[in-house]
């Protein structure tokens, strides 16, 4: 399962799963870095789903329902003992 | 773990708000505008020429605990406006701001605020210490009103969304009245969300016009 281009130089989309952690390490972690990264990603979502001519309620449901997602995830440990299970 | 997440929740609303670039923007940034320009109209309509210098400040005010208090009512979220550090540290240099001001500008007008017109004698020097007490309560009422109006809402919804949980195997007649409750209960949140930042406000904005 070797892939022809080296790991560095692919986009998120063509990284096989199981090169994630290595495509991870490999990532530009400056601030600089970070801050292009950041950049980038709030452009390519903003020009896609809100800077539109007919923008909808999709664009900001869809950062909304991250926002839940993440706070979910956040006190997840304590939230699982609250689930309706019969066995926790 | 805790302290760098917390960060990024009070930055989060910032997200929700992009600056206007061009003449006629895309839908969200029209109606985000127009909201503000009718809020702003209204909120320095009794505001002199030194009292709108002030204007950027509460409108940035207004979006951000109103914002911050809509987000809140999202599951599961993290709410900053229910912590009682953040509020003070909001309301304090806010209403010394405007009290400093008074000081600066107007020294006489704003001692003589500590006494109202036509005072019996006797009664002076007690109305002098009340209206300093009174004073000097007002950043504490700024913060505590916020942190209890928003933390009560939230405990409410979580105390009467467990009953209605817990009602539906035992009768489900009395979990439907607790659900009417429920859904009454939150658009009074919504409601009480908008309230609140809007009294904030309004209250610094009141303490601007006593000082300007």
């Amino acid at each position: 399962m070797a892939s022809s281009v080296p790991v560095k130089e692919k986009k998120l989309m063509e990284v096989k799963l199981g090169e994630l952690p290595g495509w991870i390490q490999m990532r530009d972690f400056t601030p600089k870095g970070i801050a292009g990264t950041s950049q980038r990603v709030y452009y390519r979502y903003y020009n896609k789903y809100i800077n539109v001519k007919k923008g909808g309620v999709v664009g900001i449901s869809m950062v909304q329902a991250a926002n839940v997602l993440f706070n979910y995830c956040r006190p997840y440990k304590e939230l699982k003992h609250e689930r309706l299970r019969k066995y926790h | 773990m805790g302290l760098p997440i917390a960060v990024l929740i009070v930055m989060f609303p910032s997200i929700l708000f992009p600056s206007p670039n061009r003449l006629i923007n895309n839908r969200l940034i029209s109606i985000q505008q127009w909201l503000i320009q009718l809020t702003s109209k209204q909120m320095l309509m009794i505001h002199n020429q030194k009292g709108r210098t002030w204007a950027l400040m509460l409108m940035s005010l207004i979006m951000f605990i109103g914002s911050t208090n809509l987000l809140g009512l999202l599951p599961h979220s993290f709410t900053p406006t229910t912590q009682l550090s953040m509020n003070l540290g909001m309301a304090i240099p806010l209403w010394a701001g405007t009290v400093i001001t008074g000081f600066r500008h107007k020294t006489k007008a704003s001692l003589a605020h500590f006494l109202p017109q036509g005072t019996p004698l006797p009664l002076i020097p007690m109305l002098v210490i009340i209206e300093t007490i009174s004073l000097f309560i007002q950043p504490m009422a700024l913060a505590v009103r916020l942190t209890a109006n928003i933390t009560a809402g939230h405990l409410l919804i979580h105390l009467i969304g467990g009953a209605t949980l817990a009602l539906i195997n035992i009768s489900a007649t009395t979990a439907l009245i607790t659900f009417t409750i429920l859904v009454l209960l939150t658009i009074l949140e919504f409601a009480v969300a908008l309230i609140q930042a809007y009294v904030f406000t309004l209250l610094v904005s009141l303490y601007l016009h006593d000082n300007t």
